[in-house]
């Protein structure tokens, strides 16, 4: 029998959605703007860029709100419990049917693996990509700011290696969507806020 | 005093002489407005080029008194006027910039330049 | 047309006075007013001065200078006359008098010819007396009537009655009306400047690229400036003369202005021809970023996308080496492309031309070093460069800027390693326009700049920069941020900035990407090892 579970709040399915849309163009601005490709051309790319980040900025802003009020920002604190179990399910485990060894709670929506990485991303990527991109942005500060040493071929560097970076969490994180009890069940948890749990 | 006398010639007949005696023609004026006004149809297309330098300045003094454009279909001294400048204005940027001034004095200019500009002109002008 | 408009203007708003005032008198029944000369005090034709014959530039002059005392003084201090200059930084000797270029090269011994552009009179050799006033020509920056003319081989005076020229050629030269010229004198306008400036390297737009006779009246597209339609500035807004002395310098250009616009009163108003001194340093209302651009680029970098955009082409190449060629008959020899300009002339070698030119880019700090007659020079397969271009992105005083690089041959004395000054025009026996005979142009002109001659001449590569400052587009017009960030930069030699997209990191990428594609191996092969596993069971 299977029982249902609400682990996904309002608030938090918009906001993940929204920031999904947002980082999705913000990657392919990025690219068009790297001359990887082009779609809008640079000038244009760049005007949308930073209007997309702008947004997401504020979005963050909302985000934190929430997660600091509600408590919700636990969910991300790193655990080893069952870290070992988890990789063994998605290198062995998973082709053989075996059962997830991570059973969701309200209180714990994210398996260990899922922790860790999203603390990656927050602590390590996101601060990359952020701090370079603010920096990017207020180039013409820099030396009002008293950074006038920094090297802008450093920070342009590290905002590319950040989105690299961010572009690869994008494919595996899409990815292990599929890999709920159902290959679909994750997607539509974060659809409807329902979760199916074994 | 050669080409003013050419100017009263070519123009003050057909018109009210009376600025014309007093005013001093500005050659330059009348550049820009042949060169934007006049050569906005007489280009290569449709009607083909006339460059100043294609009469001399008798043959252009007797076109100005014969006040005859497009073989007598109209008069030449139109394409000058106020009322013309009026009705191009939101295209041509001569003609915004010459909207007020008198058609006198616009055509003493105009006529002035083609003076200037014949091919037995003090300089004689093509358009590029 | 000013005073056209005003003249309206003041007709308009006395009418309304009378309205307001009184008695009514309609507009039509009062006489036409005499038309009022706004932009001068003084109608040069009512002057018993100028009511009487010329026969010269000279007597002219003398006329002038009754009233306007200081004038010829004024004129006597300035490089349009001296043509001389000593550059206070680099203390060369500068100016035409002494420059060797990679155009017509020289005016030593060339003088008649080349003084055609002097704001003078007689300077045929090298006796000129640059004392005298009544030498000093008005005429050139203030005639008004566009007739007034100096044809080369004159020594800079205007032919009075219709001349042959040369003699025995059968080709006349029209004289000019001194007296009609004299009475009209007004303010410089771009058709006296141009008179000469236009024309430098002698022919329209030969020189410099961004100068030719499409400014006389030029569209918005030509110049967003001077369009003859619009703002309708002539040269000397923008070189804001004072006692003659006009601004602006090719020998110490401005290349870095951050002083600002110019404020009435304010005591370091430098340059007043450069962009800043209306612009002021941030511009970009809308667009702060690219006033952070314009602390390392110079305006005329992105805002003049091309140059020689009026419908004139602008020398690109002279090849001196290959003139004095002769047909079967030994005559003179001229070649002209598809476009009917010449590209091979005997008197001068080969050249190309281009129209809308692509300028190149290098960092300029306004520091120009020239290569003068008594500078050794080595024949390499670098090119000689007639004039050194300072600069470095380091220096704190270097803006990225566009060039006219003009590159060419010309002779040069292998033994003594010199520049050569050939003696060209002129109609004489060893004029080299006249018998293409290095041999015997040289040593006439070299004895004539007073330089050593060894009697071997050769030909040596040289490369002449142009600092492009005119012919500004339109905003709409500027070049695009693509036009540099791209792999195709407009600015990919330009050394010490990092430009995002042209300097994109090779390694990053290759390992970025890396990354990327095996995240979405891992992800497909999972995803298929799934799939084959879940039908399994």
């Amino acid at each position: 029998m299977s029982e249902r579970i609400y682990v996904f709040k309002r608030f938090e399915r918009f906001w993940h959605w929204s920031q999904a849309g947002l980082i999705m163009f913000l990657m392919l601005t990025a690219f068009d703007i790297h001359g990887t490709y082009t779609i809008f051309g640079f000038e244009k790319a760049v005007a949308y860029h930073t209007i997309a980040a702008w947004s997401l900025i504020g979005l963050w802003v909302f985000a934190i709100f929430w997660h600091f009020t509600t408590g919700e920002w636990k969910q991300y604190i790193p655990t080893t419990e069952k870290v070992v179990a988890m990789a063994n399910y998605y290198l062995f485990g998973i082709f053989r049917n075996a059962p997830h060894p991570f059973r969701l709670t309200q209180l714990r929506k994210h398996n260990p693996l899922q922790r860790l990485a999203y603390l990656a991303i927050l602590i390590c990527v996101g601060p990359l990509i952020w701090v370079t991109g603010v920096l990017y942005l207020f180039y013409d500060q820099w030396a009002a700011w008293g950074l006038g040493n920094l090297s802008l071929e450093w920070v342009a560097n590290g905002h590319i290696a950040g989105a690299f970076m961010m572009l690869a969490f994008l494919i595996a994180h899409v990815y292990l969507t599929t890999a709920g009890h159902t290959p679909m069940a994750h997607i539509k948890a974060m659809i409807t806020g329902w979760e199916e749990v074994d | 005093m050669k080409f003013t006398t050419q100017l009263a010639v070519g123009t003050a007949l057909s018109l009210l002489a009376s600025a014309a005696l007093a005013y001093d023609a500005d050659w330059k004026r009348g550049r820009v407005y042949y060169r934007s006004v006049c050569t906005s149809c007489h280009a290569v297309q449709p009607v083909g080029t006339i460059n100043p330098s294609s009469k001399t300045k008798a043959e252009w003094a007797a076109y100005l008194k014969a006040d005859k454009h497009a073989k007598g279909k109209d008069t030449v001294k139109q394409y000058v006027s106020k009322a013309y400048r009026a009705s191009i204005k939101s295209g041509n940027k001569a003609a915004e910039k010459f909207a007020t001034v008198p058609d006198q004095e616009l055509l003493d200019d105009v006529a002035a330049f083609l003076t200037k500009g014949a091919k037995d002109g003090d300089a004689p002008a093509s358009c590029n | 047309m000013k005073h056209a408009l005003t003249r309206a203007a003041l007709l308009l708003c006395s009418a309304g006075w009378l309205v307001t005032a009184g008695p009514v008198l309609a507009e039509e029944t009062q006489p036409e007013p005499k038309p009022l000369k706004l932009t001068t005090t003084a109608d040069h034709t009512k002057f018993k001065q100028l009511q009487k014959a010329f026969n010269s530039g000279p007597e002219v002059t003398k006329a002038c200078l009754e009233c306007h005392t200081e004038a010829a003084g004024q004129i006597h201090r300035t490089k349009h006359w001296k043509w001389e200059y000593l550059n206070p930084e680099t203390k060369q000797t500068l100016g035409k008098k002494t420059i060797v270029n990679n155009f017509c090269i020289s005016i030593a011994s060339n003088y008649a010819s080349c003084t055609a552009c002097h704001v003078g009179y007689g300077w045929k050799d090298a006796n000129f007396d640059f004392k005298s006033e009544e030498n000093v020509d008005c005429l050139a920056c203030h005639d008004t009537t566009g007739n007034y003319k100096k044809p080369p081989g004159f020594a800079g005076n205007p032919v009075v009655k219709d001349t042959e020229f040369p003699p025995g050629s059968g080709k006349i030269i029209k004289g000019v009306d001194l007296t009609k010229i004299a009475q009209k004198v007004g303010k410089s306008s771009r058709d006296t400047c141009g008179a000469c400036h236009f024309n430098g390297g002698g022919g329209d737009g030969v020189k410099h690229g961004d100068m030719d006779s499409s400014l006389a009246a030029p569209t918005k597209d030509i110049d967003v400036h001077m369009d003859a339609e619009g703002l309708d500035f002539t040269c000397a807004t923008c070189h804001k003369t004072s006692s003659h002395d006009v601004a602006g310098s090719r020998y110490t250009p401005t290349a870095k202005d951050a002083k600002g616009a110019h404020v009435r009163g304010k005591p370091d108003n430098g340059n007043p021809a450069t962009c800043v001194a209306c612009h002021g340093n941030g511009p970009h209302k809308k667009e702060a970023r690219l006033n952070q651009h314009a602390t390392k680029i110079a305006c005329q970098t992105c805002h003049i996308p091309t140059y020689a955009r009026g419908g004139i082409a602008t020398k690109m190449t002279w090849d001196w080496s290959t003139a004095g060629q002769r047909d079967a008959e030994g005559k003179h020899i001229t070649k002209k492309d598809a476009k009917g300009r010449t590209v091979y002339e005997s008197r001068k070698g080969d050249f190309t031309l281009a129209e809308n030119v692509k300028p190149e880019y290098a960092w300029f700090n306004g520091n120009v070093q020239y290569t003068l007659l008594a500078d050794k020079i080595e024949k390499s397969e670098q090119r000689t460069q007639i004039n050194k271009m300072g600069g470095s992105p380091t220096d704190g005083k270097s803006m990225i800027w566009p060039m006219k690089v003009f590159r060419g041959s010309q002779p040069y004395d292998p033994v003594n390693k010199t520049l050569i000054t050939p003696h060209t025009a002129g109609n004489d026996d060893t004029g080299f326009w006249k018998n293409l005979d290095w041999d015997k142009a040289i040593p006439v002109g070299m004895k004539d700049s007073g330089a050593p001659y060894s009697g071997k001449f050769d030909f040596i590569k040289t490369e002449m920069s142009w600092p492009i400052t005119h012919m500004v587009a339109a905003k709409d017009k500027a070049l695009g941020c693509a036009e540099c960030h791209s792999k195709q930069s407009r600015l990919a030699g330009i050394q010490g900035i990092y430009i995002p997209v042209r300097d994109n990191n090779k390694l990053l990428d290759t390992v970025g990407w890396a990354i990327v594609f095996l995240t979405l191996l891992g992800v497909f092969g999972h995803g298929a090892l799934r799939i084959v596993t879940a039908r399994r069971h």
